[in-house]
Order: structure tokens, then C-alpha cells, then sequence
């Protein structure tokens, strides 16, 4: 009885409060740094170039067969304005069957290869399964337009032993990873 | 008089009827699902068009457009007509209802009488959808509509016939204007208590949704039944949600009148409209907040519920009112008895709703009654 009246106060003073509804295609929750999308490729705006070398070292531990890539011999190198011997050729990724399981993002020697953590990487309706084999540009997209301005870059190998950035090492990440975006807006709109 | 021929007038009436009615359910669904989401701290339908306000609409089309299925096990008959004989008696209810002084479709001498009389006979669809469906949850459902649904019917009517014994008539257009002063939930507190929670009883919502109860029946009589038929159903509720709720403002909130002559009696139409649209919406507001609140009862609490507390105190304001009319006491009387035995009432309630937390002590343990 007492419980009956204290239940309808409940919804009342409830019907006053601000509904917890997000208008989703329109509104979006900020996703969190770590948030886990799909695979995209980092882009060395020093260089002009991918950060990946096309090693494949992604390619072999992905336990889903979800990528392909090969390698060339880097033409920036042959004209002095490049370190990198080799560079990515062709990588295709197959989101379809990508299971998000963050492999290839810690066997990377490059930290080349990031997980997208903006709502691009969540985002994958199409109307042909085909259309969800992502190529190079397409890959290298939401870090080159600027659109993924803060990536988290996961420490190779020691994403599960606890270990954490300290603070400094995180600001110089995060001034190496923006070269001229605007580094505070984490996870922008699509 | 629309128009002169008796038989245009009738058609033009019930056109307007038919039109109005089902529009009036389409907002209601949306109302519902609106009113039910900000007690939940949710938004709602906001998709359909602005504040989503086509909702109903959407589900219309959607619903007219699917498919009727019939299990081929079914009684086709019953099947097919239960619907319509749960939809019939109330949109036929509604014919004697006054919306305004002026705005009815006929006034009746017994009006109030005859919506009792017809609306009940719902019933009847709801056992013929359970049978005919040949599905064990359907005749579950059915039953249950049965048992609910009558055994709550007799509250309500004594309820009713308390108000009604009040102006000493049957007739809604004379009730209402007798509240023209004050309005009979004044005098019959008791009497209003037992029809709110009898009419949302009727209405088989929830807390009292035992007919339909999704997670114990699977939707009790609608099993078997989609597309139009499952919608008339939906129909019929809400009509019957509406019918409810405009009884109850005529009966105890004065109608159209200004509540204690606050204003010139002769009010105009526009006021009159206002007033019972207000009126009737905090009816429908308090069915959808008690929709939104409380969990289902339990079938035996639902049962002793309704025999051993709402029916005994029903004919105690039957008594009182008795007591009141025929040894001409003033009408204050009136307001202390019922207003004391509606506190009885609620004691009652609370004790027995108390008691039942201590009843499975060793040695204490009740069977069968939560009164």
C-alpha cells in the first residue's frame, strides 16, 4: 500500500526529471579515447607518407584472415626525404570479417595501425558486403582528413600488463599524432 | 438535428462517430507512448514527423497493411467476429455519451444505464477471440477477461448507481447539471476511489493487465489475432479508454460545468469543450501514470481484492447515500460519511497489504485471501 504510493511519487518526480534519451543518428554520445572500431592506418604528416612499412606482421597474426597487404620499395627513400625503406603498396581490410579483436594493433612495429575511436569506425551499413573491403585511401582516411584527430595509439605488447603513459609521454604522443589538427576534440562527428 | 430526414441525420451522426473515434485513438497511442516515456525519463516516439506526432499514423498503415493470418485449427466464426463484438458495444456506448450540453450524438433518459448495459457485453468478444483461436493462452486469457472483467464490472456499476442515486436520475445531461454547485466527487469520495480503480480494472490495463499479462499469457486473447483484427482490439481498448474517462468527468468532476459556480453557469461551448477535455485528460493521465507505476497484481490478490474490499464498501455508499436521501440529512453528511468510509477503506487496504508481508511465519500462514 505504502509501496504503491512511493511508486507512483517515483515516476512523477521521474516525468520532471531530463530524459536520458540520445537522439542517436542525429546526436551522438562523445565515445570514449579507448574506444575500440575498426583497424585504420595512422598517416605520418611529416613525412607525407603511411607509417606502415607493409610488413605484414598484421596480416599473419590476424586470426580472422580479415587482411591483405603488400609491400614496394619506397620512393621517397631513393630521393633522400624518407627513412623508411619500404612502404605499404596495396592493404585491403576486409571489415566484414574483421572481429575488432585489437591483434594486429599491438603486433605492429610501426604503431601504424590504430583501432578507429570515432563513430566512422562503428558506423558500417552498406548496401553490398563487397563495398565493406576497405583499400589504402580509404584506410588511411580518417586519420589523413584530420576527421580522427586524436587515434590511441596502444603500446606494442603491453597493452594487458597494466601498464599506463605517464603524462609527458602522453602530450608528446599526442603533439606527434596532430601536426597541425586540432588535438583537444577527441572523437569528432562524422 | 443535423438534418431533418431522421435517417440522413442518423448516418450524418454516426459518421462523424466513426471518424473522430478511431482519429482519437491514433492520438492516444501516441499520447500513451509519450506520457509513459517521460515517466520513464525517456523521450518517446521523436522519429515521426515533429515530436512524433505521426507515430499513430505510421502504426495504422503498418497495421492495415499486414497480414490477417487465421491458424487453420481456429473456429472460424468466433475467430473472425470477436473483434468486431468487442469494438461494437463500446463505440456504441459512446452514442449516449454527452461530450457538452450541446455536443452529443442522442441523450438518453437512461443513458447511464444503457452504457453499462452495452459496454459490458465486450465480454463476450474476449471469451469468443480465446475460444475461437484454439490456443491454450488464448483460452487462459480469455477466461481470465471473463472472470476480471465481470467480477469488476459489479463495483463499478454500484459505484456508478451511488452517483446516480444522488440527482435521483439515469439520465448523464441531468446528473451533470445537478453538479452545477459542487461536483459529486465532494460527496462521493468512496464512490470515486471504486470507480477509478474499478474503471482501470475494465480497462485491463496495467496494474490490472492479468488478461493480457504478455509474460504469463502471451498476450492473453490477441494470441492468434494480427494486422486489422489485432487492431480493432486496440481499438476497442482505447475507445473504452476514453469512454471511461469522459464517464468519470461527467459523473464526478461536474461535466462541463465551472467547479463551485466559479463562473456564470451558462457556460459557452467553447468553454464547456475545454473543461471536459481537461477534465477527462486527468482521468487518462492517471490511468497511463498507474500503466507506467505499478507492477501486475497477482490473480488471487486481484480477485479478493475486488469481492472482499471494492464490492463490500460499493454497497456502503449505496447505505449511506440511502441513509442521507430518505431522512432528508443535509447533504454535509454526506461528504463526512463517504469522505470517512473512503479513509476506512484505505485502512483496510493497508492493514491487509501489511499483513501479507508477515503471513508465510511459521504457524501464521494464510491461503487464499490478502484481505
Amino acid at each position: 500500500m505504502l509501496g504503491t504510493l512511493k511508486a507512483i511519487g517515483t515516476t512523477l518526480r521521474a516525468a520532471f526529471r531530463k530524459p536520458v534519451t540520445v537522439q542517436y543518428p542525429t546526436e551522438k554520445k562523445e565515445l570514449p579515447h579507448r574506444s575500440r572500431g575498426l583497424p585504420t592506418l595512422l598517416w605520418d604528416f611529416e613525412k607525407t607518407e603511411p607509417f606502415c612499412t607493409g610488413c605484414q606482421v598484421c596480416a599473419r597474426y590476424c586470426p580472422v584472415d580479415c587482411m591483405t597487404v603488400t609491400m614496394k620499395d619506397n620512393p621517397q627513400f631513393a630521393a633522400g626525404k624518407s627513412k623508411r625503406k619500404k612502404i605499404v603498396d596495396k592493404f585491403y581490410i576486409d571489415y566484414a570479417r574483421c572481429m575488432r579483436c585489437d591483434i594486429c594493433v599491438e603486433v605492429c612495429n610501426f604503431d601504424a595501425i590504430v583501432m578507429n575511436n570515432t563513430w566512422t569506425g562503428v558506423e558500417l551499413s552498406r548496401y553490398d558486403r563487397q563495398e565493406l573491403v576497405m583499400d589504402l585511401p580509404e584506410l588511411l582516411k580518417p586519420h589523413k582528413s584530420g576527421q580522427m584527430a586524436d587515434p590511441f595509439r596502444e603500446p606494442m605488447g603491453v597493452a594487458h600488463s597494466g601498464w599506463a603513459p605517464k603524462a609527458e609521454e602522453a602530450d608528446e604522443e599526442a603533439n606527434s599524432a596532430g601536426s597541425g589538427q586540432a588535438p583537444e576534440k577527441e572523437g569528432g562527428e562524422g | 438535428m443535423i438534418a431533418d430526414n431522421p435517417w440522413v441525420d442518423a448516418v450524418a451522426r454516426m459518421g462523424i462517430v466513426a471518424v473522430l473515434l478511431p482519429l482519437t485513438v491514433i492520438l492516444l497511442t501516441w499520447v500513451e507512448r509519450k506520457v509513459i516515456g517521460r515517466l520513464q525519463m525517456r523521450l518517446g516516439p521523436m522519429r515521426v514527423g515533429p515530436y512524433g506526432l505521426l507515430q499513430g499514423f505510421a502504426d495504422t498503415i503498418k497495421l492495415l497493411t499486414k497480414e490477417d493470418v487465421r491458424p487453420h485449427t481456429a473456429d472460424r466464426w468466433t475467430f473472425e467476429l470477436a473483434p468486431f463484438v468487442v469494438v461494437v458495444p463500446v463505440i456504441m456506448s459512446i452514442v449516449a455519451l454527452p461530450l457538452t450540453a450541446d455536443i452529443l450524438v442522442r441523450n438518453m433518459t437512461l443513458g447511464l444505464f444503457f452504457i453499462l448495459a452495452v459496454s459490458s457485453l465486450s465480454i463476450v468478444g474476449f471469451v469468443m477471440a480465446g475460444w475461437g483461436s484454439d490456443n491454450k493462452y488464448a483460452l487462459l486469457g480469455g477466461v481470465r477477461a471473463g472472470a476480471q472483467l465481470i467480477s469488476y464490472e459489479i463495483p463499478l456499476v454500484m459505484a456508478v448507481l451511488a452517483v446516480a442515486m444522488v440527482p435521483q436520475s439515469l439520465n448523464l445531461e441531468e446528473i451533470v447539471i445537478a453538479q452545477s454547485d459542487t461536483p459529486f466527487i465532494a460527496y462521493q469520495s468512496l464512490a470515486f476511489m471504486i470507480f477509478a480503480i474499478a474503471g482501470l480494472a475494465e480497462l485491463y490495463r496495467p496494474p490490472f493487465d492479468i488478461p493480457v499479462a504478455e509474460s504469463e499469457v502471451v498476450g492473453g486473447p490477441f494470441v492468434e489475432y494480427s494486422g486489422i483484427r489485432w487492431s480493432m482490439f486496440q481499438l476497442g481498448e482505447f475507445v473504452s479508454l476514453v469512454l471511461i474517462s469522459i464517464l468519470g468527468s461527467l459523473l464526478f468532476l461536474g461535466g462541463w460545468n465551472w467547479p463551485w459556480s466559479l463562473f456564470d453557469s451558462s457556460v459557452p461551448v467553447a468553454a464547456q469543450v475545454v473543461q471536459m477535455a481537461v477534465k477527462a485528460s486527468l482521468f487518462i493521465f492517471f490511468f497511463m501514470w498507474m500503466r507506467a507505476s505499478l507492477p501486475r497484481l497477482r490473480i488471487d490478490q486481484m480477485m479478493s481484492f475486488c469481492w472482499q474490499l471494492l464490492l463490500p464498501f460499493a454497497f456502503l455508499q449505496i447505505i449511506i447515500n440511502g441513509l442521507v436521501l430518505v431522512y432528508d440529512w443535509p447533504n454535509q453528511i454526506m461528504i463526512v460519511l463517504s469522505g470517512a468510509a473512503a479513509a476506512a477503506a484505505v485502512y483496510v487496504t493497508y492493514r491487509a497489504a501489511r499483513e501479507s508481508g508477515v503471513r508465510y511465519e511459521p504457524g501464521y500462514q494464510r491461503v487464499g485471501s490478502v484481505l
